[in-house]
């Protein structure tokens, strides 16, 4: 795809969600309640990189490649 | 491809896609546990416009302000923990072959340590939790995990992992037995999944 083309279909996008998403006048709103809920369940570990976590290491027992 | 957040540049993210990691949260906020009060007092103050997400938001708003918080809570129970099960299952692998803790489970985590990130310590629910997924498409969005993922990275992470069975969940929601204050939680959230799917079909990356 050469580059207007896809500078065409991102600014297409950004029309259609900026029609359906930003529209929304509760979207500030929508924020809020966002923010009051509790914690996310998902952390990232402090060292970087690929790990070998236990779900990867138990995944890779069943997995049998 | 897992950066340290430290290293990640500033990279500044479109009014649009932090609007939409706002749909995503929000979504899993009011799907992860029981509603708290003080969520629910934020899910009363909903304003919309007459557009689809917009009159079930002001729909939400109402059903927060006139029912009681105890039967809020006591509905998402029945609706997704119930004794030994919920009526709903809102798990990916439930939806995509049957059973739980399946395949798709297993995509998900190796997934999940591809991207560098894990559930924090002492969740008992399986990762492929809706309220799960729905994180990590914020997370992607927001550049929780190191840089921000690009819109080819979340529509990959989408199609895989939610777009296949989301919308089927947001209508088991709407049509459920015990469903009351949860309903138009269903239809925003079917609404907006259609919104991301036509989204990324427009973007020539992905």
């Amino acid at each position: 795809m050469d580059h207007k083309k896809a500078e065409d279909a991102v600014a297409d996008r950004r029309d259609f969600l900026k029609r359906s998403v930003v529209s929304v006048a509760a979207a500030g709103a929508v924020a809020v309640v966002g923010k009051a809920a509790s914690a996310s369940e998902l952390e990232v570990p402090s060292g970087t990189g690929y790990r070998e976590t236990e779900h990867v290491k138990a995944f890779y027992d069943t997995a049998r490649f | 491809m897992n950066q340290s957040a430290a290293h990640s540049e500033q990279i500044a993210i479109s009014e649009e896609d932090v609007l939409r990691a706002d749909m995503y949260d929000f979504l899993a906020s009011l799907l992860r546990t029981e509603p708290s009060d003080d969520l629910i007092e934020k899910v009363s103050e909903l304003r919309g416009d007459d557009s689809l997400i917009g009159s079930a938001c002001r729909t939400l708003a109402h059903l927060a302000k006139t029912i009681d918080n105890g039967l809020i809570r006591n509905e998402y129970v029945a609706m997704f923990i119930g004794v030994g099960r919920g009526e709903i299952l809102p798990f990916a692998s439930y939806y995509l072959t049957g059973f739980l803790n399946d395949r798709p489970l297993a995509n998900l985590r190796a997934e999940m340590a591809t991207i560098g990130i894990e559930r924090v310590a002492g969740v008992k629910e399986p990762e492929d939790h809706i309220a799960s997924l729905f994180d990590i498409m914020s997370g992607l969005i927001r550049g929780r995990f190191g840089a921000p993922a690009s819109t080819a990275e979340q529509a990959r992470f989408f199609r895989k992992h939610i777009e296949p069975w989301g919308s089927l969940l947001m209508r088991d929601i709407e049509a459920a037995k015990s469903v009351v204050f949860f309903a138009p939680v269903g239809t925003i959230g079917k609404a907006f999944l259609e919104i991301e799917s036509t989204a990324f079909s427009m973007d020539g990356t992905g």
